[in-house]
């Protein structure tokens, strides 16, 4: 096992246009499963083909157990890759796409079948080593790339969204199914994808990736609760986080009355010093409705979902939209207003370039 | 009327339609037949007179016109002649003395038919000089007599039993095999009038000279002892034989003469002294006619099968197939023209004999003669191995492609413009490739096109350099459909830059290489203009490839029929490398990206 190390990543993909990275500085710990998170283009994919070996930093170095690898090719990094489209090679068996890299290694034919079928067996694909890769289902066919990366040992996993091409069931499947293995294995897991969903359920820390920057790393309980930035805060949960802007206003003598106003809401915020331009995050789960008049402000209903265990609320609040998320089915009428409460605790402040005001 | 009344009566309709046409067809060619056999008799008739009457007296150029009067009523009333003739010597008839007299304008431009008659000039004798036309000869086609003239031939009735076999399938009695044995039925009894007219036209022309050799033999002007075969040659017409033979065979007959069917009859020209008269029998000429009598034919099944299909199927998709057929119809029609029917018509002169020009009406039937002659000849079998060793030249210059492809595949301005570089010999004509190429082999010190150790390798040199870039370009479109993420899992499983390309791209391009190779060799099978511009051939036929020789046995020889037997040959060869070449190539390059 291993730990991995990028240390001031940068790369221009075709030298002009914006970096696809910039300045990245991150370590996955010995064992970790860690996820890059991030919408497409923000650059994980490209960190991890860094840390493969298949593209090379403008800048900086990636560091395999503290040793510079920036410049040793894939074959000696002792890396394995499991593609998002898989990768399988489409003229081989698959028992020969799992053996391949012992094969290409030098391995002995005897080798190569033990460790084939071992590895068969744990994924539960043992019957389908004879199969070409197109004669399987895209499960299958995810189970045979897990295998050729597995089959290797290697001291380092990397995943490039490797259930993005699963419908939604067997994802959910899946994903139980590779974090039961990572457990069992203990082996160090660079795992990228854009879905918030498996970021949170399998990362042990996510690293949320934008525009070729690193925007915050930490479990998913640090990264959720505590975003460091606006774009952190609306990638994780859904609905995303209700980002208000607005101006704090107030007396720099009495810190309690200072109030932040945005649309129809008028929220009294702490802030240690006058800032003036602010913006105000607040999870759908913390805003309430209440009577007209009685709350922060008052909204328009827009939407309403009836979701069972929950009732989703979109409002407009004097021209701020709005989501609320309530427990239970709720009834509330499409048209009407409501006013609305914010729960006071749980609001997180981001000046105006959207970094957190601790 | 119901649906299926309608059905059955458009049915019967069409079949009566297809039935007359078959029929119609035949009669019109069973016509030509006898009018053929007509001309013909007249022919010898004319030449029979020239020979046997004596000149007048008094214009050397005239025939006497009193032994003409008795030799033309002599052989109207000949034991076994049974064609109605007229001999007009000018304008007057002589056999029916009180007949119509011949228009004067005719005796100047005979016309070869008139009122049911064949009209040939009768001439005056002459030493080399053209003679004059004196007369007439009229003859008449013999009518069959007795029961033969009852018998109404094979296709009326085979009309009839195919109008009520698809009547009958029209109203389900009958299934869509009958309809179809009907019209091949048909197709063949409308053969077998006409091949019986044809062969009626032979026998009769033979039966008829036979007679007029015969008669000829007792009375040629003297003084001579004994009739010779020359003194009877004009009889001939310059197409039949006539040898002494020993046959005493009098009914003309078929036999078989240096692997060619001939028409033969046997005529009695002295005690004891037989000679046979051969020519070629015309129905050894009716094939075309049966393939399009029975194409014709199955016009019948072929409208039934659309006509049942209409029935069954909504107006609206009727349209929608008419449509599709429309728009079909250019292309197909431009398939058929130039595609099927000159393969047909080689498949037709490969089998068939000629005595002279390429599209000479008429060819009898040989078989496989040709092709016997093709494969015997050894110049042939030289010509395949020089193909094959100049085929040698395709494996490698797929390899170089694939090289070539592999460095220039990435895009980039370098690349572009030797890609460019080596595609342009493609777009360039083969011909001045070739004259430049002849130049440059001019030069120094050695003549390369000039020996026959190094012309071949010249001609595949300049063969690999204008295919090379066509296959790289193929090799390029190929390797840019192979997804990246293939390499780049090779390479993190540890394959270095050689097993990367033996491992994954190169199974991977499989299919591109196949396609490459066996176009590259059928190709180099037709290769032709670099031979012809640059060596002809030779030197002692070192580059005589396949296509030249196909080329020189056809243009230099006028072997018509061999050369396209030849092609055919050279067609299977191609189509069992092919194959060979999928057998071997293919096993597993059924793949896909997935």
């Amino acid at each position: 096992m291993a730990s991995v190390t990028l240390r001031g990543l940068t790369v221009s993909l075709d030298g002009a246009g914006p970096a696809a990275l910039r300045d990245l500085t991150l370590e996955v710990l010995d064992g970790e499963l860690l996820v890059l998170l991030g919408p497409s283009g923000c650059g994980k994919t490209t960190a991890l083909r860094c840390i493969a070996g298949l593209e090379h930093p403008t800048a900086g170095d990636v560091l395999i157990d503290d040793r510079v690898v920036t410049r040793v090719p894939p074959a000696d990094r002792n890396v394995a890759m499991v593609f998002q489209n898989y990768a399988l090679y489409p003229h081989l068996t698959i028992g020969e796409n799992i053996g391949f890299a012992l094969e290409v290694r030098g391995a002995s034919r005897a080798d190569i079948d033990r460790r084939v079928a071992g590895v068969a067996a744990r994924l539960g694909i043992a019957d389908l080593l004879a199969r070409r890769p197109d004669q399987l289902s895209g499960g299958q066919r995810q189970r045979a790339a897990l295998a050729r990366a597995m089959v290797r040992e290697p001291a380092v996993f990397l995943l490039d969204e490797p259930l993005s091409n699963l419908d939604a069931n067997l994802r959910v499947e899946l994903r139980a199914e590779l974090v039961a293995l990572h457990c069992a294995l203990g082996a160090t897991m660079v795992y990228v994808t854009h879905d918030q969903g498996e970021a949170m359920t399998m990362g042990q820390r996510i690293a949320v990736l934008h525009e070729g920057r690193l925007l915050q790393v930490g479990t998913p309980a640090e990264v959720y609760q505590r975003p460091a930035d606006v774009l952190v805060a609306r990638s994780l949960g859904t609905p995303a986080m209700n980002i208000l802007a607005g101006r704090a206003r107030g007396t720099a003598d009495s810190i309690e009355d200072r109030m932040f106003e945005s649309g129809s809401l008028r929220i009294p915020v702490a802030l240690p010093t006058y800032e003036g331009e602010i913006q105000i995050g607040v999870r759908p789960e913390h805003v309430g409705v209440c009577a007209v008049d009685k709350g922060a402000g008052n909204g328009d209903i827009l939407i309403v979902e009836l979701l069972g265990n929950e009732t989703v609320v979109h409002l407009n609040a004097g021209g701020q939209p709005l989501i609320a998320r309530l427990p239970g089915l709720v009834d509330v009428q499409v048209g009407t207003r409501v006013g609305l409460k914010v729960d006071r605790r749980h609001l997180h402040l981001f000046d105006a370039s959207g970094v957190r005001i601790p | 009327m119901t649906g299926s009344r309608r059905w059955t009566v458009m049915t019967a309709a069409l079949a009566a339609i297809i039935a007359l046409a078959v029929l119609g067809a035949a009669r019109w060619k069973e016509g030509r037949f006898a009018r053929a056999g007509a001309v013909r008799i007249a022919r010898s008739t004319a030449a029979y007179f020239t020979i046997v009457t004596p000149v007048n007296k008094a214009d050397s150029a005239d025939l006497d016109l009193t032994h003409l009067f008795a030799q033309a009523r002599a052989l109207a009333t000949l034991p076994g002649w049974v064609w109605p003739v007229e001999i007009y010597h000018g304008t007057a008839p002589l056999v029916d003395a009180g007949g119509e007299p011949l228009p004067a304008a005719e005796l100047d431009r005979v016309p070869e038919w008139r009122d049911g008659a064949a009209l040939v000039p009768l001439r005056g004798r002459s030493d080399g000089t053209p003679a004059t036309v004196v007369g007439v000869a009229a003859i008449r086609p013999a009518h069959p007599g007795g029961v033969a003239a009852l018998w109404p031939g094979w296709g009326i009735p085979a009309a009839l039993l195919a109008v009520g076999v698809a009547a009958a399938a029209a109203a389900g009695r009958r299934s869509r095999r009958d309809v179809i044995v009907a019209a091949v039925l048909l197709g063949l009894a409308a053969y077998a009038d006409v091949r019986g007219a044809a062969r009626r036209s032979s026998n009769d022309w033979l039966t008829a000279t036979r007679l007029l050799m015969q008669e000829a033999a007792t009375r040629l002007p003297g003084p001579r002892i004994r009739v010779t075969l020359s003194d009877l040659m004009p009889l001939t017409l310059g197409g039949a034989e006539l040898v002494w033979g020993d046959s005493t065979t009098q009914e003309p007959r078929r036999a078989r003469l240096r692997g060619t069917q001939v028409a033969v009859v046997a005529a009695r020209l002295g005690s004891g002294r037989w000679a046979d008269l051969r020519t070629t029998p015309a129905e050894a000429f009716t094939g075309v006619w049966l393939a399009g009598l029975l194409a014709l034919a199955l016009l019948g099944p072929l409208g039934f099968a659309a006509l049942e299909w209409g029935e069954r199927t909504a107006a609206g998709e009727v349209r929608e197939a008419a449509t599709a057929w429309a728009f079909l119809a250019p292309a197909g029609l431009h398939l058929a023209m130039f595609t099927v029917a000159p393969m047909l018509f080689t498949l037709y002169l490969a089998v068939h004999g000629a005595s002279g020009g390429f599209l000479e009406p008429v060819r009898p039937y040989i078989g496989l003669t040709n092709l016997r002659a093709v494969v015997r000849d050894p110049l042939v079998w030289g010509s395949l191995a020089t193909t094959a060793l100049y085929a040698l030249y395709v494996p490698v210059t797929t390899a170089l492609a694939l090289a070539v492809a592999l460095v220039l595949r990435r895009p980039g301005r370098a690349a572009l413009v030797l890609r460019a570089a080596f595609v342009l010999p493609v777009m360039t004509s083969g011909v001045a490739v070739a004259l430049v190429a002849q130049s440059f082999a001019g030069l120094g010190a050695r003549d390369w096109l000039g020996s026959p150790r190094s012309a071949l390798l010249v001609v595949m040199v300049l063969s690999a350099w204008t295919q090379l870039g066509a296959q790289m370009m193929v090799f390029v479109a190929g390797l840019q459909r192979i997804p990246d993420t293939y390499l780049d899992a090779a390479r993190v499983d540890g394959a270095n830059a050689w097993q990367r390309f033996w491992r994954v791209t190169f199974p991977l391009l499989k299919p591109i290489t196949l396609f490459v190779l066996v176009t590259g060799v059928i190709g180099a099978v037709q290769m032709f203009t670099y031979v012809y511009v640059l060596t002809g051939g030779g030197p002692l036929h070192a580059t005589d490839v396949i296509m030249r020789r196909v080329f020189e046995i056809a243009w230099d020889s006028l072997e018509f029929g061999r050369a396209s037997a030849l092609s055919l040959l050279v067609f299977v060869l191609l189509l069992a490398v092919t194959a060979l070449q999928f057998k071997v190539l293919a096993r597993e390059s059924r793949v896909e990206h997935a």
